[in-house]
Parts: structure tokens; sequence; C-alpha cells
């Protein structure tokens, strides 16, 4: 291969390499923003729900006995 | 910070790989009777060895899947198995080019190509399988167990059936020492095989200081025979005349003479073997291996969180409970 072809070879394989390289990069900083996204979305949603914890329950055999919360 | 680190190490990968194509092309010398297709080997080993490194995670991690059931190890796997894939692919499509400058032919069912036809076949089937079940548990389940009995075959397929095999055209000298290398021991009119080589010793002749050998050589399938006639200088013991095989760029050369029973040592000399023995390609060689491993690991990691980015996007709006 003379010096000129070699170049050529030389350009174009930097040429796919960057072209990759640029994919792949576009790729990672679009799914890392779209992760970001999603988790404040979801902290957005736990904050907005209304929340209720069951603090306490007593088993017992009386049917018409309540089951005590606190919210 | 962790952060700033990780988009250093990209950009890192993205200059050494840079570095690597250019060394390729500037730094890494012509190969006796390969010329400038010698330097696929730069690209064709390291996504070899790649392919290694990536079914060995997939295998990890699909362990993991079976013992924690997380997704994360699942869609870790599936990156692997599909990098692994994609690596092997590339690791055939350029072995078939060398083989092309080297032999003569694209494709030759060497034992060497065989095999990596077949984890081919085997890791597609992976693919396969996983989109032929529908259910999602089951699906990560079966494939998971899919992905260990795989991995049982790659040491075997990658390493072990290549080396076995009595015939093979693969250069394995150029990087360990194989039993391939050492050539067959032939008397007058004894057959042996050489790589895919039937030859046949038929005759010695002593001239001058030379022995020459007059050796029958037939191409796989017998379509091609000729008469070679390789020569040892019996003064200094090295290789005098090595002539070409038919169709391709290996030569027969006549190693050793064992005057006691009459036989000699005849070997083929494959363009390439040997070859790491150059510094530079030896130092641009290890460059591009450990290039080429971390954008393995870069791929991984964007692969997987995709994956996660799905299952989570799938996931969005329904209720979990625990």
């Amino acid at each position: 291969m003379d010096n000129a072809a070699i170049f050529v070879a030389t350009a174009a394989v930097l040429s796919v390499w960057i072209a990759i390289f640029v994919y792949l990069w576009r790729i990672d900083t679009t799914a890392r923003m779209l992760q970001r996204e999603l988790q404040r979305e979801r902290e957005q949603a736990e904050t907005a729900l209304p929340k209720a914890e069951v603090n306490r329950v007593r088993s017992t055999d009386v049917a018409d006995e309540s089951v005590e919360r606190r919210s | 910070m962790v952060q700033r680190l990780a988009q250093t190490a990209k950009i890192g990968i993205g200059l050494w790989m840079a570095g690597v194509a250019i060394a390729t092309f500037l730094v890494v010398p012509q190969y006796e009777g390969l010329g400038d297709a010698g330097r696929i080997v730069i690209v064709h080993v390291p996504t070899a060895w790649v392919s290694v490194v990536a079914f060995t995670i997939s295998a990890i991690f699909s362990g993991l899947y079976l013992w924690r059931r997380r997704e994360r190890d699942d869609h870790i796997a599936v990156a692997a198995a599909e990098a692994g894939l994609l690596f092997t692919l590339l690791a055939t499509i350029t072995g078939m080019i060398f083989s092309q400058v080297a032999w003569g032919i694209f494709w030759n069912w060497d034992p060497r190509q065989t095999s990596i036809f077949v984890l081919l076949l085997i890791y597609a089937a992976l693919f396969a399988l996983r989109a032929a079940i529908d259910d999602i548990d089951r699906r990560r389940q079966l494939s998971a167990v899919y992905s260990l009995f795989a991995f049982v075959t790659m040491p075997f397929l990658f390493f072990i059936a290549p080396r076995i095999a009595d015939s093979t055209l693969h250069p394995n000298c150029a990087f360990i020492q194989g039993s391939n290398c050492d050539g067959v021991f032939l008397e007058v009119d004894k057959v042996g095989l050489i790589g895919d080589q039937k030859v046949q010793l038929l005759g010695l002749e002593r001239k001058g200081n030379l022995l020459v050998a007059e050796v029958k050589v037939s191409t796989p399938g017998l379509q091609q025979e000729a008469i070679l006639y390789p020569s040892l200088d019996l003064v200094d013991g090295g290789m005098a005349d090595r002539p070409e095989f038919p169709g391709s760029r290996f030569r027969l050369g006549l190693e050793e003479y064992d005057e006691a029973t009459g036989a000699v040592r005849l070997n083929m000399e494959a363009p390439g073997t040997n070859l790491l023995e150059n510094r530079r390609t030896l130092y641009v060689f290890l460059a591009a291996n450990i290039g080429f491993t971390a954008l393995l690991f870069w791929m991984l990691q964007v692969r997987s969180l995709v994956l996660d980015l799905q299952w989570a996007i799938a996931q969005r709006g329904r209720v979990t409970y625990g």
C-alpha cells in the first residue's frame, strides 16, 4: 500500500470510529437524562400521593371490632 | 465526582481507540507474506477476546439472576450476550478476510471457523428463545438457564476444539505453541497431514549441501495436487527452498533430517505466525485488547441502562406493593 492509500485507510477507519463513539455517547447521555427524569417523576409521585400507614392490626375473634389506623 | 470520572474515562476510551486505529496503519509494520492485510490481526484477536469476556459476564449475571431474581442482573446478562454475539460476528468477519488473504478462500470449514460458527448459532438461539416467550419472568428464568449452558460450550468451542483438531490452518503459533506448529515426521512413501493439506514424501535427494525432498501435496477434497521440492541446508541446518502450497500463501518447509531413520520433518509456514515477536506490533496489539475491553464495559453499561429504562417505563403507572 502506498503512502496516500494508507492515510486514506487510516482516515476511513477513524471516521467509522468517531461515528461509533458519537453514537454511543449520545445514547449514553440521553439514557442518563431519561433515568434522571424518571427518578424525579417517581419522587414527585411519591410526595403527591396521600399517605396512610397501617400502624397496628389487632387480631381478634370479635368480627365487628375495627382496625386502629393512624394517618 | 464519580460522574465526572466516568465521563473522563469515556473520552479516554475514544482517544485510546483512535490512537490504536492510527497505530494499526502507521506504526505496525507489514508482515512477510501478508502485506497490509496482516494488520487485521490488531482487530481480529481483540474482538475474539472481548467476546469471551462478554459471554463470561453474561453467564455470571445469569447465575446471579437465578439466585437473586433481580431484573438488573437479567439486563446485564442480556446486554453482555448481545455484545458477545456482536464481537464474535466481528471476529468471524475479520477472520474471513484474513483467511481470504492467507488461504485464498473466505470460508473452508477450518476447525476454528466451524467452532466459532457453532458458537454464533448457540448464542443466536438465546435471543430466539427470549423472543419466543411472552411471560417476562419465565423468559428471564429460561434464558438465564440457557445462558449458563451456552457458556459451558464456549471454552470448548473457542479454545479446545480448534487446538485438538489434527488439521487446522489457523495460526495458533502466533500466540500459543500448539501441536500443529510441530509439523510431521515422514519417511519416504509415507503420508501425513499438515494443516488441511495431505502431504506424501515421494523421495529424498542430496544435491551438494542441500537435501531436497520431493513432496506430493493435495489440497482438501483432492481438488489440486502438486509436487513441491522443499530443501534443507545440511551444513547450517536451516531451510533453503520453501515453495508455496498450491492456491495459498502457506509455504512448505523441510525443517529437520534424521539420518538414523531417514525421516524428515515437514512443516507449514503460515503467514502471520510469530508476528507478535515484533515489538511495535505487540504493543499495538496489547493496546487494542485494552481498548476493546474498556469499550465492551462502556457498551454494557449503556445497553443495560437502556434495558433498565425500558423496564421502568413499562412499569410506570402500575401499583407496586412491598
